[in-house]
């Protein structure tokens, strides 16, 4: 058994220097921009909702629509935009987590990073799992159990992300049917 | 990188000019306010601010509204990273100056910290047969038991250290600590782990909230091979590399002298003064080759005298090793779970021949289950009904000392059925019944109802 603890606690000691050395960090939302649109301008928006536009979301995403306020950021290439980012902040538990959502120019999910998470760090979504979000749009079928599958422990986090990206999606939706609107009026 | 406001949304242009009317004009311009705050973007957008608050005021001072507008929009910036919950700048010497206080006293105002709290719990009510598979009278009393009632509190001091744990109040009078442990998240992938822990062994003990598991009650190799909710004080590392996860803990071992027939649950000392003469080593090992299914295994081993064995003037270890295969599979509202576990103990006869409780050599438990959540493929706003049926074989004496005879009572063979209903993922309402044999027939059927909570 003496075996056993030098072992472990070598082990510990290792880890603990490791850590020291290696101060791995979240990825700020910045970051993450850059890793998602590495060629790209990126403009930020902050959107402020209407109470109807609210009503609408809420009704394409199947939930609450809690804030007015919209982070968003558009990325564009050689004057085209090649896609949107949203922030989209929720409760876990009790506590916090934020998600960058990244969409295609087409409205599909590009990529989500995790730029907070307040909770434990066991309860968090590893990336192989919000990969099954890539390209998805927003369907009846996206939801837990269905196209997602769950995650092991973690059944709170699985759905505060899956109705984030669904909000998200909604959001969207919402502003391009408004921006098509106001383009219209304008010509 | 640049910011703006939405260009499209112009109804949020009006708002500066509309604040200077509202300077200007007093009652008559709140209203304005208030009206024009409640049109959709979509009719702002049709019109322009000096539409409303009058062309030869707003031409008289536009710096003004341009201030007015980088200010709100740097607000608007600001709120939203607060609500965002990330990490923001470390503050400066010359800022925590400007707060007034030393660099450290200060640095709370550059970190994600706080206190966490969740919690749950669970209700259950068990009819058994009145009479036993053999005809006898099982003289059984209908019991209605508040399982657990559970508050978790965590501490989030900075990204890298946090404290997490679960007091329980178990049958409404007894209060356990559940766990209690320090993280240090050492890099993405590694952290360090030290306090009362959860043994990582099974599908359960580590996830035992009744919202995540199928059944009324816990399958019963987590219970007597794997004694769910099995916790002891030591340390250890956990951590994940893309699609593996594993836990490493020493741990103090188990009591051997609280061993008996019906399996090794009696040995644990749950942090209470724990004997730790005897040190034992937990760890875990997890695949997940697709989001939804995972295998892995388990394994405990480590001496469970803690120096008390002592027969003929010789002291006695009991090595007692236990280790698990296990796998789960959720898909498109299917849940397959399975598991086999077995404990084997050395000395067992020496053991015996203290106690002469008829521990064991070795014992063994498996156990299938599928469920499937019949609303999973409908628009059923997250409400879930599943069916399910748990299959399951367990011996805590498939093996004996020599000398020892088997008990018959002891082999028990559990067929399970029910249904569950989650109205929403953090309730859950069981149902089930269970179908006990064992070759004594001895085995008592029962009848569960159990509602539960999770937040």
């Amino acid at each position: 058994m003496i075996r056993v603890v030098s072992v472990c606690t070598s082990l510990l000691l290792v880890t603990t220097t490791v850590g020291v050395v290696a101060q791995g960090g979240q990825m700020t939302r910045e970051e993450a921009l850059a890793a998602v649109f590495p060629h790209a301008g990126i403009e930020a928006e902050r959107v402020f909702l209407t109470e109807q536009q609210m009503v609408r979301i809420g009704e394409l995403a199947a939930g609450d629509m809690e804030s007015a306020l919209v982070a968003r950021y558009v990325a564009t290439q050689g004057g085209r935009i090649v896609g949107r980012a949203y922030i989209d902040t929720h409760v876990v538990r009790t506590k916090r987590e934020s998600l960058l959502i990244s969409l295609e120019a087409d409205g599909s999910v590009k990529r989500i990073d995790v730029t907070a998470f307040l909770e434990p760090t066991e309860y968090q979504a590893h990336e192989r799992w919000l990969q099954q979000y890539d390209q998805q749009t927003l369907t009846d079928d996206l939801a837990v159990q269905r196209a997602i599958r769950p995650i092991a422990g973690a059944t709170l986090t699985a759905g505060a992300t899956n109705a984030a990206v669904r909000r998200v999606l909604a959001i969207d939706q919402v502003l391009a049917l408004a921006e098509e609107k106001v383009g219209a009026v304008a010509r | 990188m640049t910011t703006k406001t939405h260009q499209d949304h112009t109804w949020w242009q009006m708002i500066p000019a509309l604040a200077l009317c509202a300077l200007a004009t007093s009652a008559t311009a709140q209203t304005q306010i208030r009206d024009v705050t409640e049109r959709t973007s979509v009719e702002a957008e049709a019109d322009t601010a000096p539409a409303v608050c009058g062309a030869a005021e707003t031409e008289q001072q536009p710096s003004d509204i341009e201030e007015l507008q980088r200010r709100l929009d740097l607000l608007a910036a600001e709120v939203e990273r607060l609500r965002s919950g990330e990490e923001v700048q470390p503050v400066s010497v010359d800022d925590a100056r400007r707060l007034g206080l030393a660099p450290s006293a200060a640095s709370t105002y550059g970190q994600a910290r706080g206190v966490s709290i969740a919690g749950y719990g669970e209700m259950l009510f068990e009819n058994y047969a009145d009479e036993n598979e053999g005809g006898a009278a099982t003289g059984q009393t209908t019991k209605a038991d508040f399982l657990r009632a559970i508050i978790y509190a965590g501490y989030r001091f900075n990204d890298k250290f946090l404290f997490n744990s679960e007091i329980e109040i178990e049958h409404a009078d007894e209060i356990y600590v559940e766990f209690a442990y320090l993280d240090y998240q050492a890099t993405d992938n590694i952290g360090v782990r030290g306090g009362m822990l959860l043994a990582p062994m099974g599908l359960v003990n580590e996830f035992h909230e009744p919202t995540v598991f199928l059944g009324a009650e816990r399958p019963v190799t987590e219970q007597r091979i794997i004694p769910s909710t099995w916790r002891e004080n030591g340390a250890g590392i956990y951590g994940a590399f893309d699609r593996v996860s594993f836990r490493a803990y020493v741990m103090n071992g188990f009591d051997g002298l609280e061993f008996s027939s019906k399996g090794v649950r009696g040995g644990r000392q749950k942090g209470n003064k724990a004997k730790a003469t005897s040190m034992a080593f937990t760890g875990r090992v997890d695949v997940t080759p697709t989001p939804g299914v995972f295998v892995g295994a388990s394994l405990y081993t480590g001496d469970s005298g803690q120096g008390q064995v002592m027969v003929d003037g010789a002291e006695y270890g009991v090595r007692t090793t236990i280790f698990d295969l296990h796998g789960a599979a959720q898909v498109r509202g299917l849940d397959v779970r399975g598991l086999f576990a077995r404990a084997h103990l050395d000395d067992a006869a020496q053991l015996n021949q203290l106690l002469g409780k008829g521990v064991g050599e070795r014992m063994q438990g498996a156990y299938i289950q599928v469920g499937y959540d019949l609303l999973s493929q409908t628009n059923s706003a997250g409400v879930a009904l599943t069916p399910y049926v748990r299959y399951e074989q367990v011996d805590t004496q498939d093996r004996v000392p020599e000398g020892l005879s088997r008990s018959l009572s002891t082999d028990n063979t559990y067929l399970t059925a029910g249904i569950e209903l989650k109205p929403i993922s953090n309730i859950v309402v069981k149902v089930d019944h269970a179908w006990v044999s064992n070759d004594a027939e001895t085995g008592v059927n029962q009848f569960n109802v159990s509602m539960g909570y999770a937040f």
